[in-house]
């Protein structure tokens, strides 16, 4: 409990470090090209992370609340495989969204069924899970993409707002991003998805009905990867079964990244939101400056570790330090560090 | 028989010897001595990869890299012969590579306490875009792959590829290290109660971290294996392949809540998935349903194991303490 508590205190710290950084970012990428501050780029940026903030939202909470979901990036493949689908064998697309949408909201249930009233570790659950959309999607698709998408359509996911340099997704993701700050931090839901991530147990005592709970946050996991999925799938105007590789892992890298805790219990909004959009930045900088594709991987790879790694190397200078500076009673020692 | 039965591993074989049956009655190929060729050749990555995995999955952890690194010690391994040099410079090359990223992965996981799951996807990502780096668009062929890997892969030693019976060595030398060895049985005592190993005595950073520098090194050795079975290596090599490496060791018995399972019965496992992708085939079904399978498979396994243990705990213990 005690290091739980001195977790929050560095947590608190993390995110508005995040929001430094992210200011640096743009200020030392404005330096280095004059192509990066230019409108055109920042509604790149947006159009760049839209898909990994909006499953970032719900991933959140998730992982706040002590559970996890790999199978995000495979979700987004099959609701998107279905629109596809759906839409090449005749319904319109605008039908063919809301069956994605219900088939959304099904891989999230199936997550939430299998954690929740199985009782089965969230993690290899949703490996598995993982393989099985990711598998679904080839059977409806075979290896050939839907490309012929309504024009209608794929226009909003490629064209600007008129007037702004902003694209259409930003009227789906501004709302979003409100929406779950003020769910997060001004809710009782908040409040519970935190309780939650402490102590399930204590959770449940307290009258949380915590199974419920959590298997409702699958859902709506699952309802925001295919809100996630139908602006992939405008964005590059196919229905593949492939897309969205390594999704779980870049979203999984901008939460822990943004300073929420992978033990659950702890971390916030604002941390993840800044994250994600520094995320976009670096990708951003990196491509214009001519690095290939291939450091993006790395550079996801290299936050994720860099974001658990360095809180715990700092705990572990500072509880060294501290032994070595005052060797009273290990009582005294922690009734000190709880103040 | 009831003793018999006890064993973790039978009923899994048992299944395995049904599926095969099955699907050979569907096709007669499959029965006949290619087709059991076939089972053994194609599952062998799986299988010596297996013998990692068990190893960190017996310690309630889980490697995700492997795959990363299987796939850039084959291009390693291919690049260097293709550049001239000897087949064992090439092996050493590719194995003190995986053993790198293992140890890495050791100290993070074992003296830092950092979740093995998030530190194995960062290093999973982290090797495989430095390797797309180093390789771009680079493509090792199979007239570039050592002689001796590709006659191994030609080749048959009493019917059993050769591919095969490496990975059943690495197994034998695993398994025996795991069933006899203090260092292997320390494994299962911190998969199964960490605070109590601790308590024990066990030095259980040291275990950890060499248990994931093992893994490095059998997913290092595992990339000749890979060069072997494909003719070749390019940037994807290896991609997706922890999923299934995983699949098998949970189908095979190795639980993932720790502490329990062998290496022979990950070997089950994998050669249980193998020969349900290609009942698959021989049944006629599309090849696109073989995610689907092997996903179900994995969580079926898991909600069986959960069902299981929550039914006959007390056996359990028992068969942890034995």
């Amino acid at each position: 409990m005690m290091s739980k508590l001195s977790a929050l205190r560095g947590n608190i710290g993390w995110d508005k470090g995040v929001g430094i950084l992210l200011l640096v970012t743009l200020i030392v990428g404005s330096l280095i090209t004059p192509d990066f501050a230019t409108t055109s780029n920042l509604g790149f940026v947006v159009q760049d992370i839209g898909e990994i903030m909006i499953i970032a939202l719900p991933m959140a909470f998730l992982i706040i609340a002590g559970e996890i979901d790999l199978s995000v990036g495979s979700a987004l493949s099959l609701v998107s495989s279905t629109i596809g689908y759906s839409f090449a064998h005749g319904i319109s697309f605008g039908f063919a969204i809301l069956i994605g949408i219900c088939v959304g909201a099904a891989t999230g249930a199936l997550n939430g069924f299998l954690v929740n009233y199985l009782g089965l570790q969230s993690l290899a659950v949703t490996i598995g899970t993982m393989g099985l959309f990711r598998g679904l999607c080839f059977v409806l698709l075979g290896n050939t993409p839907v490309n012929q998408l309504p024009d209608f359509w794929t226009g909003l996911g490629v064209n600007n707002i008129p007037h702004t340099f902003l694209p259409w997704s930003f009227v789906l993701i501004a709302p979003l991003v409100f929406f779950a700050w003020i769910l997060l931090h001004h809710t009782k839901i908040g409040r519970w998805t935190f309780v939650t991530g402490i102590s399930a147990e204590a959770a449940r005592f307290s009258g949380i009905p915590v199974k419920r709970f959590k298997f409702l946050m699958y859902v709506a996991t699952g309802v925001m990867v295919s809100l996630a999925a139908i602006v992939y799938t405008l964005r590059f105007a196919s229905a593949s079964p492939d897309s969205a590789m390594g999704y779980e892992l870049t979203t999984i890298a901008a939460v822990l990244f943004g300073g929420v805790s992978i033990a659950g219990g702890f971390g916030t909004m604002w941390g993840v939101i800044f994250s994600v959009i520094e995320l976009g930045a670096i990708r951003s900088v990196l491509q214009l400056v001519n690095f290939s594709s291939n450091a993006l991987q790395m550079v996801s790879g290299a936050l994720l570790l860099f974001s658990v790694a360095f809180p715990k190397v700092i705990e572990l200078l500072k509880s060294r330090r501290e032994a070595r500076v005052k060797k009273p009673s290990p009582s005294l020692a922690s009734m000190r560090s709880v103040e | 028989m009831k003793r018999l039965l006890s064993i973790r591993e039978v009923p899994i074989f048992g299944v395995l010897v049904l599926f095969f049956g099955v699907a050979a009655l569907g096709n007669h190929a499959l029965f006949s001595a290619s087709g059991l060729h076939d089972l053994l050749f194609t599952s062998s990555i799986i299988c010596l990869l297996a013998c990692a995995e068990t190893l960190i999955i017996v310690m309630k952890h889980i490697d995700l890299s492997i795959s990363s690194t299987i796939g850039f010690s084959s291009y390693i391994i291919g690049k260097n012969a293709s550049n001239g040099h000897g087949l064992l410079y090439c092996l050493i090359l590719g194995v003190i590579f995986g053993l790198a990223v293992g140890a890495v992965n050791g100290v993070l996981v074992a003296y830092l306490k950092l979740p093995s799951l998030v530190v194995t996807l960062g290093t999973l990502y982290l090797v495989r875009g430095l390797f797309n780096q180093v390789a771009r668009g680079d493509f090792i062929n199979s007239d570039k792959v050592p002689h001796l890997l590709t006659y191994m892969a030609d080749h048959t030693f009493v019917k059993v590829p050769y591919l095969f019976l490496v990975a059943l060595a690495m197994a034998i030398v695993v398994g025996f290290v795991m069933r006899h060895l203090r260092s292997g049985r320390d494994l299962y005592a911190i998969g199964s109660n960490l605070p109590a190993a601790h308590l024990a005595g066990i030095a259980v950073e040291k275990r950890t971290f060499w248990a994931f520098t093992a893994a490095g090194g059998i997913a290092g050795l595992g990339g000749a294996i890979l060069l072997a079975r494909f003719g070749q290596a390019q940037a994807n090599s290896g991609l997706g392949i922890e999923l299934s490496v995983v699949s098998a060791c949970v189908v095979g018995g190795v639980a993932i809540a720790g502490g329990i399972g062998t290496i022979y019965g990950a070997m089950i496992g994998a050669l249980l998935l193998q020969t349900i992708v290609m009942a698959l085939g021989a049944l006629g079904v599309s090849q696109f349903w073989q995610g689907v399978v092997n996903g179900a498979l994995l969580i079926a396994a898991i909600s069986l194991d959960k069902i299981l243990s929550s039914r006959s705990q007390r056996t359990q213990i028992m068969r942890v303490s034995a």
